[in-house]
């Protein structure tokens, strides 16, 4: 239905702030807004007072990449469901909402490895007994495991990765990789990035959001694709205007090429225990999986 | 955000994968960090940062494509084109560490065949057509469509990587009864889809950021599109083609000859009979070096090795004749161009 301009009465179809059809400006503001939305979510998460949030960040990082680990190694469909068991069992042990997290894994890495996979489980791609047939296509029994299997462990190592997103604050994770001797440059760069991300982030919310409050109708694809790289153009040339600026910054506050921290990390008798219990859980799951498998 | 094209998370690749490109990946850091570091001296860290920044940044803006699709483009050739290639493979190597890190984007055991993808195949394919296709003095027009072009090809061939890592999934780990253990589609499945999906779709919209940006910045900023270090020195290329001649006699350790490149004799042998055409044909043409062999040399490794030297002077002569060919009738074609403007309508 279209209505008359306020200002200049040309006839226009108004612009959908809700739903399908929305327009391309305010889509990917609400985009924009989400991440930055997560950021400070996590951030509010990483501080509150639980169990995987009290372990030294190097700990955490060693012993989660090792969970990453041993999920990749394990090839029995129980022991895989045990591990994602574990991931809510710590979730709910370091307050992080087990239905957001279970929601996150399942809803954003479960449910698409599940639809990739599922068109492997038909006898055209997995030959085996038949499981079960759909009109003319037949469902395999080592396909449908292997699709399980699969959806299993991508649950289990998001799982893991999202305690460690969730969990840990991003300057103690810049802290910890800096005490693992990762090189003073990688550690720094990644600590400028992010924050001159969620700058640029609010930057070009900002920028769409003025778009989507002077947009009467929705343009061509050709107009909307042209402000687009205009856009992209811009923040390219803000972003290496702003790396001048960063640098002349540095310089004035006597920058000489090292990094020191200021805050030191200490390994505790808890981070000790939770190190052993990591270990052992792993040694553990990997020797289920082998007599599962054998 | 293109996390089904391109984001492997993690489950889908096998430890003996994951481990290979975390191992691919070490030395090419390594390498890119102290060539970052003679380029960009202590600036580069603000300059990287800012890159990575532009590199995530770039991956939440929505292309339009065709009939109100969207897309979101990886941008790393776009980078490559102004940090150069080996700035491009930090620069992406971090927005994508931060993606993982921060927002839980790209599996963490997956990290290194994400990097190789994204932040070292898309970047080097992309700049290096870009700069094979604008050629020394570009135009404008001809400048943004390398972009574009040059884009859409590396991210196809990016996709065409992502593709064989999960395609050979099924070969290296799978039950005795056949199940899938990490990705379940072979390479005949994984490659053709990843190149179809990134050639309908994900390499349009890649192009046309490209392309756009390039174009934008001809008309504001064309100093960010001057050729990098990385693509004057040639050095390198030099070398490598030192040791590939050095190298060359391992050729004749070789038992048998090539599939396909039979001799008479060999034709017999297989078949039991010398075809009248393939005899007639066959002996048209006498060449001056048979075999690799250098006529007058008995030592067959001595032999093989100047017909190495040979061969290569005569590609690298014909090339460069051709190339001086070509820069001389390019350099008539501006100088007569270069005429003064049209006096303006008055």
């Amino acid at each position: 239905m279209s209505a008359p301009c306020p200002c200049c009465e040309v006839e226009v179809a108004p612009v959908r702030r809700r739903g399908r059809g929305r327009s391309l400006a305010r889509r990917t503001a609400d985009s924009l807004a989400r991440s930055i939305t997560d950021v400070l979510e996590n951030e509010e998460i990483a501080a509150r007072p639980g169990l995987l949030q009290r372990i030294d960040p190097r700990i955490k990082l060693i012993t989660l990449l090792l969970f990453a680990v041993t999920v990749s190694l394990v090839h029995s469909l129980w022991v895989l469901l045990a591990l994602i068991a574990l991931t809510c069992v710590f979730a709910a042990l370091s307050r992080v909402g087990v239905a957001a997290f279970a929601r996150k894994v399942w809803l954003s890495a479960g449910l698409l490895a599940f639809l990739i996979a599922v068109p492997s489980a038909l006898a055209w791609f997995t030959p085996g007994e038949a499981a079960f047939t759909l009109g003319p296509l037949t469902f395999t029994e080592p396909g449908l495991l292997g699709v399980a299997t699969l959806v299993a462990r991508v649950a289990a190592a998001a799982g893991f990765a999202l305690l460690v997103v969730w969990t840990m604050r991003w300057s103690d994770l810049l802290r910890a990789l800096s005490a693992l001797r990762m090189p003073d440059v990688v550690v720094a760069t990644l600590g400028m990035a992010q924050k001159q991300i969620l700058t640029l982030l609010r930057t070009v919310e900002q920028i769409h959001l003025a778009r989507e409050s002077r947009t009467l109708t929705l343009g061509t694809t050709k107009e909307n694709r042209d402000w687009v790289t205009e856009r992209m153009a811009f923040v390219l040339r803000k972003s290496m205007k702003t790396a001048d600026d960063v640098y002349d910054a540095m310089l004035a506050r006597g920058y000489t090429g090292s990094m020191p921290s200021l805050r030191r990390l200490r390994v505790g008798a808890a981070d000790w225990a939770w190190l052993a219990t990591s270990v052992t859980i792993c040694a553990v799951t990997l020797a289920a999986s082998r007599m599962a498998g054998a | 955000m293109d996390i089904v094209a391109m984001h492997i998370p993690d489950g889908y690749l096998g430890p003996q994968t994951y481990i290979v490109f975390w191992l691919v990946m070490l030395p090419i850091w390594f390498v890119a960090a102290r060539k970052v570091k003679r380029t960009l001296k202590s600036r580069q860290i603000p300059l990287l940062a800012l890159g990575a920044a532009f590199a995530f940044i770039i991956m939440m803006f929505n292309v339009p494509v065709v009939g109100g699709s969207t897309g979101h483009a990886v941008g790393a050739t776009l980078i490559a084109i102004i940090l150069g290639p080996w700035a491009a493979v930090i620069a992406v190597s971090i927005a994508l560490a931060i993606q993982c890190g921060l927002f839980g984007d790209g599996g963490i055991t997956a990290f290194g065949a994400n990097c190789f993808n994204m932040a070292v195949v898309i970047p080097f394919v992309g700049y290096y057509l870009y700069r094979l296709l604008c050629g020394d003095a570009p135009s404008s027009s001809r400048r943004t469509l390398s972009a574009g072009v040059a884009a859409y090809i590396a991210i196809v061939a990016g996709a065409i990587c992502a593709g064989f890592e999960f395609g050979i999934q099924p070969y290296i780990a799978h039950a005795a009864n056949g199940q899938a253990l990490y990705a379940p589609y072979k390479l005949g499945v994984a490659v053709p889809a990843m190149a179809l999906e990134h050639m309908l779709f994900f390499g349009w919209v890649e192009a046309f950021a490209t392309a756009g940006v390039v174009a934008v910045l001809q008309r504001t900023e064309p100093t960010l599109l001057e050729a990098k270090p990385a693509a004057r020195s040639m050095r390198w290329l030099w070398g490598a083609i030192g040791v590939l001649i050095l190298l060359t006699p391992i050729g004749v350790l070789a038992p048998g000859t090539a599939w396909g490149e039979w001799g008479p004799d060999q034709i017999a042998q297989r078949i039991g009979y010398v075809p009248s055409g393939f005899e007639k044909l066959g002996s048209l043409w006498k060449a001056a070096m048979p075999d690799y062999a250098t006529p007058g040399v008995s030592n067959a490794m001595i032999g093989y090795l100047i017909a190495a030297v040979v061969g290569t002077l005569l590609v690298v002569g014909v090339t460069w004749g051709v190339g001086a060919l070509l820069a001389r009738r390019r350099s008539g074609e501006t100088s007569g161009r270069t005429s003064p403007p049209p006096a303006p309508a008055e």
